[in-house]
C-alpha cells in the first residue's frame, strides 16, 4: 500500500529531517508512525502525499508514484494542523475540496455526521474551536471514500472525550480494506488503535513491528532501596538484562519473570529492602522511550 | 471544471472581492465624474485650470470611452493587483493550498482554475465600472440638458476589452508577487510601491535620461495608457500618483507587451507552483 525507500529529504546544508527512511505499510491495517516532535514524520507524510519533493529515494503510495491525480483520488489526509478558508462555513470548505477532489456534494453531509459536525456546519470556520477544527480536517479526510487514510496527529485539540470518539472512529474506519497510515507523538493513543508502529527518530525508522513484538514481553517491576546496591545486586545477577530506574527507587528489570523469587531473596540476602516486587506488562511508551533512549546511547 | 467552480465560490463568498469592487467602481465614478463635475458647476479649477464648456463635453455619455478607460491604467491596475495578491496569496497565509493540492486536482490545475477565476473577476470589475460611469454622464446630460448619445458601440467593446487586458496584466503581476513571497503582506505592498512610486519615477526620470526613456516604453504604466490612448482616451497630465506624462506606444505594441507581461507573470508563478514544496503554513 506505501512503500518507502531509503526515502530522505534535505531542507538546505543543514536540515535533515528524513534520513533513509524505509517502511511498508500492508493494506487493510492500521499503522502507527510514532516519533517525538521533530522527527520527521510530517515531512515523511507530505512526500507520500506529493506535497514535499524526496531529496533522494523512493515511495510507492497505493502502487504508484505520490502526488498523481489517480493516486489522490484514493487518498484521504489530514496533515498537521487542519487547514481552511476562515471566512467559509465548514459546510463551504468541503464543497470546495469536493470539487477539486471531483466528488458529488452528496458525499458532504455524510462526512460532516461522521464527525458530529453537522449542526456547526453552517458557521464560518474561523468561529471553530481546535477540536472542531480538527473533526472538519477528518471530515474533509473522508470526503472521497478512501482506500488510505493518512492521519497526522488527528487527536491534536481535542478533549479527551473528543479524543476517545476520534481514536473509535478511526478504529472502525481501519475497519474491513481501508488502510490507515497515522502518525503521532502519543504513545498511548496509537497503543489503542494500531496493529502495527514504526518507532521514528532523528528522520529513520528505528524498528518496526507489532505491538506485542515490540513490547518484547513483560518485565518485573521492583522498589527497593538503597538504590546503589539495589543496581549492583541485579547487575551481578546472570540473566538480567537492560535494568532501568524509572523513579526515584522503583526499577524496571527485564529478566525471566519467573525468576521473580530469585531476585527478590538475593536482594533481601545482600540487605537491600525491596518493599514492591511484581511483574508488569510495558505500555508502548515505556517501549518508546527506551528504544529512542538506547539509539542515544548508541 | 469542477476546480474553476471551487474557485469562484472562492471568490464570490470572500468580502474583500466585494469590497474591492465597490472601492474601485466608486472611485472611478468619483473623480471621473462627480469631482469633475462638482468643479464646472461651481466654477473651480480642476487638474489646475478652470474648467469650462469642454469640460462639460468630457462629461456627457458620447465620452463615456474615453473618460472612464483613464481609470483604468494605474488606478484600476492598483486595485486588481491587490485582488490577485489576496486572492493567491491567502492560500499561503491560511495553509490550504495542502488540503487542495492532496484532493485530485493537479497543482496546475488548481493554479490554472485560479488564474482563470481570476479573469472572469474582472468581467465584474470593468462592467460596473462602465455601467456607473454610463449612469453618472447621463445624469449629469440629463440634468444639463445635454444630448444622452451613446458612443459607438464597438468603441464601448473595444474598450472593454483593453480594461479587462489592462487588469489582466497587473492582477497576474499581484498572483506572481504572492507566489514569490508566499503571502499577501509583502506581495501587495511591494506592488503598490511598484506602481506607485518605481514606475513613476522611472517615468519622470525617463523625459531627461535617454536611457531610462526607453525603459520607461516597456511599463505596465506606459503601455496602460499607451493602450487607452489609442481608443481614444484624453490623459489629463503628469500630476497625481498615477499621472502619466511620457511618450506612448503603438495600440499593437501596447498589447504585445501587456500579452507578454500576462504570460510571462502567469507562466513564472505556475512554474513555481508547481515545482516548490508545500510545507505548511508560511
Amino acid at each position: 500500500m506505501i512503500q518507502t525507500t531509503e526515502l530522505s529529504k534535505r531542507y538546505g546544508q543543514d536540515i535533515l529531517a528524513v534520513d533513509g527512511l524505509s517502511m511498508n505499510v500492508e493494506r487493510g491495517e492500521v499503522y502507527g508512525f510514532v516519533g517525538p516532535n521533530g522527527s520527521g514524520k510530517t515531512t515523511t507524510l507530505r512526500m507520500l502525499l506529493g506535497l514535499v519533493r524526496p531529496t533522494s529515494g523512493s515511495c510507492e503510495v497505493l502502487g504508484a508514484r505520490p502526488g498523481k491525480p489517480e493516486t489522490l483520488s484514493r487518498v484521504g489526509a489530514l496533515v498537521e494542523s487542519p487547514s481552511f478558508y476562515p471566512y467559509l462555513s465548514g459546510r463551504d470548505n468541503l464543497r470546495v475540496l469536493a470539487r477539486h477532489a471531483g466528488v458529488p456534494y452528496s458525499h458532504i453531509e455524510p462526512a460532516l455526521a461522521e464527525v458530529e459536525l453537522t449542526k456547526r456546519a453552517g458557521d464560518r470556520f474561523k468561529t471553530y474551536s481546535l477540536g472542531m477544527k480538527q473533526r472538519l480536517g477528518m471530515a474533509a479526510a473522508l470526503l472521497k471514500d478512501p482506500e488510505l487514510l493518512i492521519l497526522d496527529e488527528p487527536t491534536n485539540g481535542l478533549d479527551p472525550a473528543g479524543m476517545a470518539e476520534m481514536r473509535h472512529l478511526i478504529r472502525n474506519l481501519g475497519k474491513g480494506n481501508r488502510t490507515v497510515l497515522l502518525s503521532s507523538h502519543l504513545m498511548g493513543e496509537l497503543e489503542q488503535i494500531c496493529d502495527r508502529v514504526g518507532v521514528v527518530k532523528d528522520g529513520r525508522i528505528i524498528t518496526e513491528g507489532t505491538l506485542e513484538g515490540l513490547r518484547r514481553g513483560e518485565r518485573i517491576k521492583l522498589r527497593a532501596q538503597p538504590v546503589d546496591q539495589t543496581r549492583q545486586v541485579l547487575e551481578s545477577l546472570a540473566g538480567v538484562g537492560r535494568i532501568e530506574l524509572t523513579d526515584a527507587n522503583v526499577f524496571l528489570v527485564e529478566a525471566d519473570t519467573s525468576r521473580t523469587a530469585e531476585i527478590n531473596r538475593e536482594l533481601v540476602a545482600a540487605g537491600v529492602e525491596v518493599s514492591e516486587l511484581c511483574t508488569v506488562r510495558l505500555s508502548l511508551e515505556s517501549v518508546f522511550l527506551s528504544l529512542t533512549e538506547e539509539e542515544e546511547q548508541v | 471544471m469542477n476546480s474553476l467552480a471551487a474557485e469562484l465560490l472562492l471568490l464570490r463568498k470572500r468580502v474583500a472581492f466585494w469590497v474591492l469592487l465597490g472601492f474601485w467602481t466608486g472611485m472611478s465614478v468619483l473623480f471621473s465624474y462627480i469631482l469633475p463635475y462638482y468643479a464646472y458647476t461651481n466654477n473651480l479649477k480642476f487638474h489646475g485650470r478652470v474648467v469650462g464648456p469642454a469640460a462639460l463635453f468630457l462629461l456627457l455619455p458620447q465620452n463615456l470611452v474615453s473618460v472612464i478607460t483613464t481609470a483604468f491604467p494605474f488606478f484600476g491596475g492598483t486595485m486588481v493587483l491587490i485582488l490577485g495578491a489576496l486572492f493567491m496569496g491567502s492560500e499561503f497565509n491560511w495553509g490550504t493550498l495542502t488540503p487542495v493540492f492532496t484532493q485530485r486536482a493537479s497543482r496546475m490545475r488548481v493554479f490554472m482554475s485560479k488564474m482563470a477565476a481570476i479573469g472572469i473577476a474582472l468581467v465584474p470589475f470593468v462592467l460596473a465600472v462602465f455601467v456607473l460611469g454610463y449612469v453618472a454622464s447621463a445624469l449629469i446630460a440629463w440634468r444639463e440638458g445635454q444630448a444622452q448619445a451613446l458612443p459607438p458601440m464597438w468603441d464601448v467593446v473595444k474598450a472593454l476589452g483593453a480594461g479587462w487586458f489592462l487588469m489582466a496584466a497587473w492582477a497576474s503581476f499581484g498572483v506572481l508577487l504572492a507566489v514569490l513571497s508566499r503571502g499577501t503582506a509583502m506581495a501587495i505592498g511591494l506592488g503598490i510601491i511598484y506602481g506607485l512610486v518605481i514606475e513613476g519615477l522611472i517615468s519622470s526620470f525617463g523625459q531627461q535620461i535617454d536611457l531610462l526613456a526607453s525603459a520607461s516604453k516597456g511599463l505596465l504604466r506606459t503601455n496602460g495608457y499607451s493602450l487607452i490612448t489609442g481608443l481614444g482616451a484624453t490623459i489629463t497630465g503628469g500630476e497625481g500618483p498615477g499621472g502619466f506624462a511620457g511618450d506612448t506606444v503603438s495600440v499593437l505594441q501596447a498589447s504585445i507587451v501587456l500579452g507578454v507581461y500576462v504570460v510571462l507573470f502567469t507562466g513564472i508563478a505556475a512554474i513555481i507552483i508547481k515545482r516548490r514544496d508545500v510545507a505548511g503554513m508560511s
